[in-house]
């Protein structure tokens, strides 16, 4: 309990941690907020009325985008100990670095859960207000309240736990962070929609999973097309990103429990 | 049981011996100088000795076990070391109450040990605007938060004023009155001549001198025995 309290001050003696989590709000609320109006302006390429309560569904779901902010939580609370050489003081306190990994772990799916949580709320919000906007538009299904909230929670916790990771994997501080972003950002969005076989397995295409959608969206410019009938259905994509954080978690394990700490 | 003892201790850094079976031990309720050339492996041993390096071979021991059997390692042996960071963006007081939480000791702990080092009137300040004097004085604050029964200091004067020296000599000297068991390293001969009780001097990773500071000065100033010992020119 002291270790969990101490992981929980370093994350909340930190300001980073607010500006993330700020960041991650403004991530779900623009996300959200701007599409209605992208779509409107798209409508001669694509073809998506908001008529149709899947649709408005949609728009609702881009309130999930935060997690790639989350993700940068994670990493900068691992990596930020070897960067700022804090693991030496971290170490002497708790020699039995197990001890440490797991009251860390721990913290981080928590706080990645409630900031996604948050941000996802916030977003669906936003959503609501900017949907006023426009004419005949449908209301969205009532399960995705809880849908969408459950699936921020979790992928809020796993991905969190997975920055946890690649923090002690790359150990310098903005190197991590940049590479998450990028990552998250652009290469794996790209592939969930140009590589749907493999991108399903990827972050983006299990978040997408999560969220129990049923779209169909195709651009007649680029000939690109979502449907989420291609994607896995909601459990085995939560097992599957429960397997990432455990995966994750064990790359954090092997690589901070015997090495040298400089 | 000596306090510290090293027993065979060796570490290599790849085809690099960084410390070579040193065996020592350190006696309690004395202060022993750890001195050697840059990069004889004073650092790396004291770094095997708190269980952040393991060791290649041997082991280095704190009260008759390894650092990471110890059930309160803060409250039995305590480390300012030449790396040993803090997180720039927290204070000063931050910083030690994130240790203080992981120790189960108290946070008025922290600011009672911040007065003792004289940084009371910084400690609200993040740790990133701290001169080299000031990290040394939070990293000594940090060292005695458990009021350990021993002491390990690598180069603790760096960076430190004459007054924040002098204090530091008393102090340590007072511990050490108390039966506080103290291991320094230092290049600072001249300042360790007046402070140490009792000497190791390791070179290339070596043990070449063990003893009482008489013993191994033989008469001379320590720099004197310290250029004769590592064959430095003079
Ligand atoms: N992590 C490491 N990887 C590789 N070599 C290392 C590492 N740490 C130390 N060394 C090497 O081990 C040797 C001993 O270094 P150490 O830091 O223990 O010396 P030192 O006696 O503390 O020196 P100084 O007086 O300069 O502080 C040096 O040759 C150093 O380059
Ligand atoms: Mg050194």
């Amino acid at each position: 309990m002291n270790l969990i309290s101490s992981e929980f001050r370093k994350l909340a003696y930190q300001r980073s941690t607010y500006g993330l989590i700020l960041a991650a709000v403004a991530l779900s609320v623009v996300s959200t907020a701007f599409s209605p109006f992208a779509i409107v302006q798209l409508s001669g390429e694509i073809n998506f009325p908001l008529s149709d309560p899947n649709n408005v569904d949609g728009i609702y779901s881009k309130a999930l985008s935060a997690y790639i902010l989350v993700v940068v939580i994670g990493v900068r609370f691992m990596s930020g100990e070897f960067s700022h050489h804090t693991a030496v003081s971290t170490f002497l306190t708790t020699p039995k670095r197990h001890r440490v990994l797991a009251a860390k772990l721990a913290v981080a799916a928590v706080a990645g859960a409630a900031v996604n949580l948050f941000a996802t709320l916030v977003g669906m919000g936003t959503g609501w207000f900017a949907l006023q906007l426009y004419p005949n538009v449908a209301a969205p299904h009532a399960h995705i309240f809880w849908d969408f909230a459950l699936s921020a929670a979790l992928t809020g916790a796993v991905l969190c736990v997975v920055g946890v990771g690649v923090g002690a994997l790359i150990r310098n501080q903005n190197l991590a962070t940049t590479a998450s972003l990028i990552w998250l950002f652009l290469v794996d969005r790209i592939l969930a929609v140009i590589w749907v076989d493999g991108g399903k397995y990827l972050p983006s295409g299990l978040v997408t999973s999560l969220m129990n959608l049923t779209l169909s969206v195709s651009d007649k410019t680029t000939s690109l097309t979502i449907n989420t009938s291609d994607y896995l259905p909601p459990l085995p994509a939560a097992l599957i990103l429960v397997g990432y954080a455990v995966v994750f978690s064990g790359l954090a394990w092997v690589s901070t429990l015997r090495r040298d700490i400089e | 049981m000596n306090p510290i003892e090293f027993q065979g201790l060796t570490k290599r850094y790849k085809r690099l011996v960084a410390v070579d079976s040193l065996t020592a031990s350190i006696q309690k309720g004395r202060i022993t100088g750890f001195l050697g050339p840059n990069g004889s492996g004073k650092s790396t041993s004291l770094r095997c000795l708190l269980g952040l390096a393991s060791p290649t071979a041997g082991t280095a021991l704190v009260n008759g076990m390894r650092y990471a059997e110890l059930d309160h390692p803060l409250s039995t042996i305590g480390a300012v070391l030449d790396n040993g960071g803090f997180n720039p963006a927290l204070t000063g007081l931050q910083n030690l109450k994130v240790i203080c939480t992981a120790a189960s000791i108290p946070d008025a702990r922290a600011e009672e040990f911040l007065q003792l080092v004289d940084l009371e009137s910084a400690m609200h300040r993040r740790t990133k605007g701290y001169s080299l004097g000031m990290k040394q004085r939070l990293s000594l604050a940090a060292a005695l938060l458990g009021d350990p029964g021993i002491l390990i200091l690598d180069e603790p004067t760096n960076g430190l004023d004459p007054i924040g020296i002098a204090w530091l000599r008393n102090f340590l000297r007072g511990l050490a009155d108390s039966g506080t068991t103290i291991l320094i390293s230092s290049h600072q001969l001249a300042e360790m001549q007046h402070a140490i009780d009792d000497v190791l001097v390791i070179d290339k990773g070596t043990l070449i001198a063990d003893g009482t500071l008489a013993e191994v000065t033989g008469g001379q100033s320590l720099e004197e025995a310290f250029f004769r010992l590592v064959g430095g020119a003079k």
